[in-house]
Order: C-alpha cells, then structure tokens, then sequence
C-alpha cells in the first residue's frame, strides 16, 4: 500500500514537472501559471480559514505585495528575486497590524471586515496615483531577467521559465503548508474553530494562533502577488477586486474545505475552466455556474468528495459486469 | 456655501436609495438568518426590468416601477422557495449558491441588454430652485419614496398581522413556530418585501445614473456596509446608516472625490467591525 | 491552593454570586451544591476567567489570577469542564485528547511545519500521555470515535479526559455527571477518584446529591449567590438553612 502511495506521488510530480515542456502555447502556459498561482493563494486562504477566519479580503494582501515589490524593484532598483520578498513582508505587515485586533471578531462579521478591508486596499491603489499610477496601473514592471543556471541561460522574458518558478514556489508553500495543516500545530487550530471556549480552557492561546496564522496566509498572498507582478509585468486595481477574493473562498469551498488538497483541486479546476470553455463566449460565465451549482447540490463536501461518492457507484458497475458469469 | 447644501442634498439622495436597498437586505437577514449576497443582483434586475416596461413596451415610468417591484418581489418568492430555502443556516453552501446567482443573472443580463449604459426615461421633469440650489425632481423622487415607502414599511410592521409576524420571527423562530406563526410564509413575504425594494432602489438610482449589468455589486457594498453601521437585523439602523453613508457619499466629493469617499465609509466600517460588530442599534 | 475573598458578579442589578469565599486544599475534593440558579456555574467562570467579577479576588498558590484571561489560568494549572457537553466534534477521541495535551506537548510552529525529529519525538511522547489519560478515563477501546458519535455519557467523560490531559493542579468539574444513568454515576465517581488519588486536587458543581455525598471531603451550598452553608457532607446534609433551600425547589436525585 505504502509503495504505491510513493509511486503516486512520483508520477504527479513527473506529471507536473515534466509536462509543461511539451506545451507550446503561449495561452495555455499562461493559464497554468495563473492557475499555479491560484492554488498558492487558495490553500493560503485555507489555512487562515481552518481557524474559523474565512477571509473576504485576501486579494487585498496580493496587492499589496505585487505593487510593493513593482514598486520596490523599479524605484530602488532591487532585483526582482529580492523584491518579491519585499513584497510578501509588506503584505505581512499589514496584516501584522490587523491581526491582534480582528481575532475577537466572530466569523460573519471577520468576512466583512475582510471584505471591506480588501475593498479599501483596491480604492487606496486606484486613488494614490502618484503611487501606484492610479486606475492606468504600472507597466514595465521588471520580469525574472536572464539567468546562467548549470551553464544554461534562463530566459524569463518567455513564459516557460515563469512556470517553473511559479510551481517552484507553489512546492514550497504546500510543502509549509501541508505539513502544518497535518500536523500538531494544525490540529490546534482545527480545534479553534470547532470550539474556541474549549480550546482556552486547555491553555490554547485562541487568539495568538489566529492571528499568527492569519499572518502567514497574509505574508504567502503577498508573495504570490509579488511574482504575479514580475511575472505579468502589468498591474492595475482591478485584478486585485473584491470578485478575485470571492473567487478564492469558492475555489476553496467547491474543492472541499476539509480536505487540504481541495484547495488545490479546486483552484486548479476552476481556474482552468472559464478559459477551457471560451467557446461558449459570453454564455462561459453560465458554465461556471452550473459547475459551482452541480458541485452544492451533489457533492456538498466539494470536489475532493468525488472519488469517494463515485465508489458505490463503480462497485455497482463492476457488479453488473460480473453478474453474468455468476449467473450460470 | 450653497456647494455644502448640494452635496448634503446629493448626499440624501443616494442616502434613502443605499436606505431602500439596506432595508431588503436587513429584513431578509432577521428573518431568514442569511445574508443574501445576490440583493444586488435584483436591485440591478429591477433597474432592467424599470427600463424595459418604460423604454421598450412603451409604458408610463411609474407603472413601470411598480411593475418592476411587483415582479421582482415575485422572483423573490421563487427564489427563496427553490435556493435560499434549501441552504438556510448552511453558511459555505448559502455563498455558493448566491454567487453562483450572482453570475447568472449578470450574465443574463449583459447578453439581454448588452453591457451599454440604459436610461430610464425622466420620471418628473425640471427642478425645484431653493435658496440657489437646484434640486431636480427626478432626484429629488429618490427621497420622498424612500420616506413615503420606510414610513409604509413601519406601518405594516406596526399594524399588520403579518408585520407583527414578521417580528417574532426575527425575534426567535421556534417560539413563532410554536405560537402557529407559518415561518415559511414569513420568510416569502420578507424575500418579496426585500426584492421589491431593491428594484425600486435599483430603478431609482436608475434613473439618475444609468443603468450596467455590474451595478449591483456596487449596492451591494454599501448595502452591506450600511447594515453593519446600523445593526443587522435593525430597520432604523439601516435608515440612519444608508443616511450617514450616504452624507459622507454625498459631501466627502466636495473636497475630494467618490473614490475618496468610498475610502473613507468603508474604513469608517472596518474600524466599527473590530470595535463593535453590531453597530449602533444591532442586537445579538 | 485555591481561594476566592468576597468574590462578587452583579449582572445588571442581579447579584449572581454574593461575596464568596472559598478554600480548596491541595488533594481535597470539594463540592459546590444548591438549587438550580445558585450562581454555581458562574462561580467556575468566575474562577477561570471567563466572566470578569464585579469585586473580590481569585488566588491560586498564593498568585492572583482574578480575572486573567482563561488559557493563562488554565496555563497556571486551574482546568475546568464545561456543564454543556463541549468536546471537539469532528475529532476521534484520541486526537480530543491529544489536542488538549497542548500544554505537556509544548510543540512550535516551524518544527511541526517541517517534521523534525524533535518533533517527532514529542508526538509519540504525546501520543502516550493522551493513551494514558483515557485508561484512566476507561475510553481507551473507544479512542479512534469520531466525538459527535459517543454517547452523552462517554462525551461528558471525554469533556474530563480533555481538561485532565491539559495538566492540572486544580480540576474543575462542572456538572459531570449531568444526565448520567446510576451505572455511568457510579463508574464517573470511581474515576474522580482515581484522579484526585494521583494527586490532582479537585472542585466540583453538582446536582446529583447522592454523588456529592459520596465523593466530596467537603460541600459548600450556595443559594441564589450566596454561602449559606459549608463543611463535612453529613454536617451540611442536616443543615436547617440547607434543607430549607431545597424545599422550595424539586429535588434531584438520581
């Protein structure tokens, strides 16, 4: 049992890994990178969501790292690879401000708080022009450069070599994250949110493991908006709205919140989608919906929960299969 | 000077429409336990629908926004029986679901009447001129339905049956069961209510700012932002709130701009979040 | 080891609890009775810091706690249960309790995050704190349950297996034995006991008077906020303004 798992994760990681070489499109190279950088993001959001925080805001904290390390890079001058650090303390900071003070707020009234607290992060960077260039954004912004890696020159400038650091990166933060969440640090603050009362009673600091772990998803969004901006060279308000955090909390609901690797499958998924069913024009959005609909109504723990309902599902068919020879 | 008294005016009339728009949103919560996310959604709707019986079928602009609000509370109803029922209590589901809503009907919407401003015809023509401030009527509607209709709201929670239902159900839903309250019922006729002032809210600012697929969203953030001032669940908190939000909408540009504005309401909220999440006159 | 001077809780015009003094000796077991609405409940949240007291102190070894917030009481060593069953649902009953070794565990972020071997080790040491703790609690055949799944008998002993493991000097039992048929009353007393033998000092509400009597070194009956009566369970059992208390008010025995 347990040399398959191994086998498994092998073929995903050669699957991941590999694959992207023999993608020649320009387009769907950059879906992936959006989607890698989408599954950074929502399994960020989880994290912070574990606790009870469920987080509206959160495309607030990509912004704000993304302009920061724009900003930073091209006014300072500091390399991209540098600056995107930069980027994600900035988003650190800030959420270090509000996270003491936001953990006595209860669940609706957190995702409020972060929603409106992402909106005012979009209106300050539309308004402080001098800044951050307004509604126009910034352009130009520094990519990756040329790198010499094992004698090979690493053209940033072409979307391959962003994929690879992006899916760098996301290895990372799932790495962190993964071994957090199944950990015992991750158990204590599954418990936050099933049971704060409880959970003070034992000596849990409720409110010191909230905000910290509010910090740390603040800090990864920052980073993700960080490379997004190197990555994409452009930047303006509007990908950072409101919708973009909503997005996130639905990639994470409809992958399935209790599962670690739902974020992930969600993202993945759902962000793929819009742009595979192009087609349909201006009926995509409506695909959407039914995936979000088929996903609320059949499979109310998300899409993690499929393989699991399909499994009486196969056993009938590989029942029905083997009646016939039974029936002698 | 006279600046001042135009935007405080300005102010009063996106004021009573955020108030109109808030009302559905706060009745619906203490009576169904849920934030409806898509409000926008048929604040919006309504506006199309305004636009349509006016502008398309040719019908007197008032009759169109009675009509307006008649439908729109029907689809409430439909609404409330298929989805929001269904979900009730079920926070991540409930989200889903109006999001999911949320899309739909503004793509409906943009492949129905494409993504151009409409304008709802002028519904009174002119303006009032008083001590040097010009006051258009069409403007100027935006108020007084707002009073007429808050003042009709209060009547009928006051003096009806049903409005007296309505309260107790708010208060705790299991004692109205048991006092042989149709819970059920009460929830359609506050779906229907909430929709129905939505779409009058939605024809209104209509009127005087057009009409795009995407202005839902922006009621619904003052909406909301206006219920957390004045209190879920509370009806002269979303009064007072959607008037100081709107104040602060209306004068704040005076000196700066909408963006501004805007900047300043919402972290007006954010601070009233950390420090007392039930606003001025919420309760729980 | 515990003591409380004059501790007071008005809400609102209604004095809850009325200048209590209270002293727990280290290894007693001490239990608090009255009628329903006594203030018994608010004494623990008082004492563990979830409600804040209009007057009066909480001291604990000589270290005034009045009023601290309640994981740095239960930090200091004072662990309470709760009267309404509070358990974490969505666990098994071994990840309960092993949550609850928080404070024995004494794990940080970074060496969890990344699966150190220090981190290892103090897994499998917490792994068998917690087995220990439910043998004692007699739930060790039913460690892997999910919680919502036990019966109310076996949540309530898992609410003590999850203060118990949280690493008490001083345990407070709030109503433990709430809703329990005589067999589950009599194996919950048998534990109790068991506990305050490994040198845990314990106070505890209860209605079951029958129990109390049993168990408890001494009683303290409180009606409506205040002592009106303390001392061995035979003393207080004969106590004219005790009896007098419980007239008024249906009886409660099991």
């Amino acid at each position: 049992m347990k040399l398959s798992k191994h086998w498994g994760y092998l073929f995903l990681f050669f699957l991941v890994f590999v694959i992207p070489v023999f993608i020649k499109s320009e387009y769907y190279l950059h879906i992936l990178i959006l989607s890698v950088i989408n599954i950074i993001l929502t399994s960020s959001v989880r994290a912070i969501a574990v606790t009870g925080q469920v987080s509206m805001g959160h495309a607030g904290f990509k912004c704000i790292g993304a302009y920061t390390s724009a900003i930073i890079a091209m006014k300072l001058g500091l390399s991209p690879y540098l600056s995107i650090f930069v980027g994600g303390l900035a988003a650190l900071l800030v959420a270090g401000i509000i996270a003491y003070p936001i953990t006595r707020v209860k669940t609706v009234y957190f995702s409020m708080l972060t929603m409106f607290f992402g909106i005012v992060v979009t209106l300050v960077t539309s308004e402080w022009r001098s800044l951050t260039g307004g509604t126009t954004g910034i352009i130009n912004i520094p990519s990756f450069g040329t790198i010499k890696v094992f004698g090979m020159v690493i053209d940033f400038n072409s979307k391959l070599p962003n994929l690879y650091f992006a899916l760098i990166l996301m290895v990372i933060v799932l790495f962190f994250l993964y071994g957090l969440d199944r950990s015992y640090i991750g158990m204590t603050l599954k418990s936050i949110s099933q049971d704060d009362s409880l959970a003070a009673s034992i000596g849990i600091n409720v409110a010191r493991y909230k905000a910290i772990i509010f910090c740390i998803g603040c800090f990864i969004a920052g980073l993700a908006g960080s490379f997004y901006a190197h990555y994409w060279g452009i930047l303006n308000p509007d990908s950072f709205s409101l919708f973009h955090s909503i997005y996130l909390l639905i990639y994470m609901i409809v992958g399935g919140t209790d599962r670690f690797v739902g974020a992930v499958i969600g993202a993945f998924i759902l962000t793929l989608l819009p742009e595979v069913s192009r087609v349909f024009q201006e009926y995509q959005p409506l695909v959407f919906v039914a995936v979000l609909y088929l996903v609320v109504f059949l499979l109310p723990r998300g899409m993690v929960e499929l393989p699991h309902q399909m499994k009486p599902l196969i056993r009938m068919f590989y029942q029905g299969r083997a009646e016939p020879h039974a029936r002698n | 000077m006279e600046t001042i008294w135009q935007g405080i005016f300005n102010g009063l009339v996106m004021g009573w429409i955020y108030v109109l728009v808030a009302l559905g949103l706060t009745i619906v919560f203490s009576i169904m336990g849920i934030v409806q996310f898509a409000h926008g959604e048929i604040y919006m709707l309504g506006a199309y629908c305004t636009y349509w019986i006016a502008v398309v079928l040719g019908l007197n602009v008032f009759i169109a926004l009675l009509l307006s609000a008649l439908i729109m509370g029907f689809v409430g109803i439909i609404l409330e029986r298929l989805l929001f029922r269904r979900f009730r209590g079920q926070i991540e589901g409930s989200i889903i679901v109006a999001i999911g809503l949320i899309l739909l009907l503004q793509t409906i919407a943009a492949i129905g009447f494409g993504t151009q401003d409409k304008w709802i015809p002028t519904t009174i023509a002119g303006a009032l001129n008083i001590w040097n401030i010009k006051i258009p009527w069409e403007r100027a509607l935006s108020v007084i339905t707002g009073i007429i209709l808050v003042l009709a709201l209060f009547l009928f929670i006051r003096k009806t049956k049903m409005g007296q239902a309505m309260v107790a159900t708010s208060q705790d839903i299991e004692a109205a069961t048991l006092q042989g309250i149709d819970v059920n019922r009460v929830s359609r006729v506050s779906m229907a209510i909430g929709c129905a002032l939505a779409a009058i809210a939605g024809s209104l600012m209509g009127a005087v700012f057009g009409v795009q697929p995407v202005m839902g969203s922006y009621a619904m953030e003052k909406g909301i932002a206006v219920i957390i001032l004045g209190g879920l669940g509370s009806i002269w908190g979303a009064v007072i709130g959607g008037l100081l939000l709107g104040l602060i909408d209306g004068l704040v540009p005076l000196g700066a701009n909408t963006t501004v504005a805007s900047i300043i309401g919402f972290s007006l909220i954010v601070l009233i979040l950390i420090v007392k999440p039930q606003g001025f006159l919420g309760h729980e | 080891m515990l003591e409380t001077k004059k501790l007071t809780k008005n809400f609102k015009g209604v004095q809850a609890v009325s200048d209590l003094d209270l002293n727990v000796r280290a290894g007693e077991i001490v239990g608090i009775i009255g009628p329903n609405g006594a203030g018994k409940t608010t004494v623990f949240n008082l004492i563990t810091g979830y409600l804040q007291p209009t007057k009066g102190e909480v001291i604990f070894n000589g270290k005034d706690i009045t009023g601290q917030k309640p994981h740095i009481i239960a930090q200091y060593g004072v662990v309470r249960t709760f009267q309404l069953d509070r358990i974490f649902h969505n666990f098994s009953v071994i990840h309960n309790v092993v949550t609850a070794s928080h404070l024995y565990a004494r794990i940080g972020l970074w060496e969890a995050a990344f699966d150190t071997s220090g981190y290892r080790k103090k897994n499998r040491n917490t792994g068998e704190y917690a087995g220990n703790i439910l043998k004692l609690i007699r739930l060790d055949d039913k460690k892997d349950e999910i919680a919502r799944n036990l019966s109310h008998g076996h949540q309530k002993l898992l609410g003590i297996a999850i203060a118990l493991a949280a690493n008490p000097k001083v345990l407070l039992l709030d109503e433990p034995l709430g809703g329990m048929n005589p067999a589950e009353v009599d194996r919950t007393l048998e534990i109790i006991g068991e506990i305050r033998k490994q040198g845990t000092t314990i106070l505890l509400v209860e209605h079951n008077m029958q129990a109390v009597m049993k168990i408890c070194d001494r009683i303290v009956v409180l009606n409506f906020g205040i002592e009106i009566s303390r001392g061995l369970p035979e003393e207080v059992q004969r106590d004219k303004e005790v009896i007098q208390a419980y007239l008024g008010t249906k009886k409660d025995y099991t």
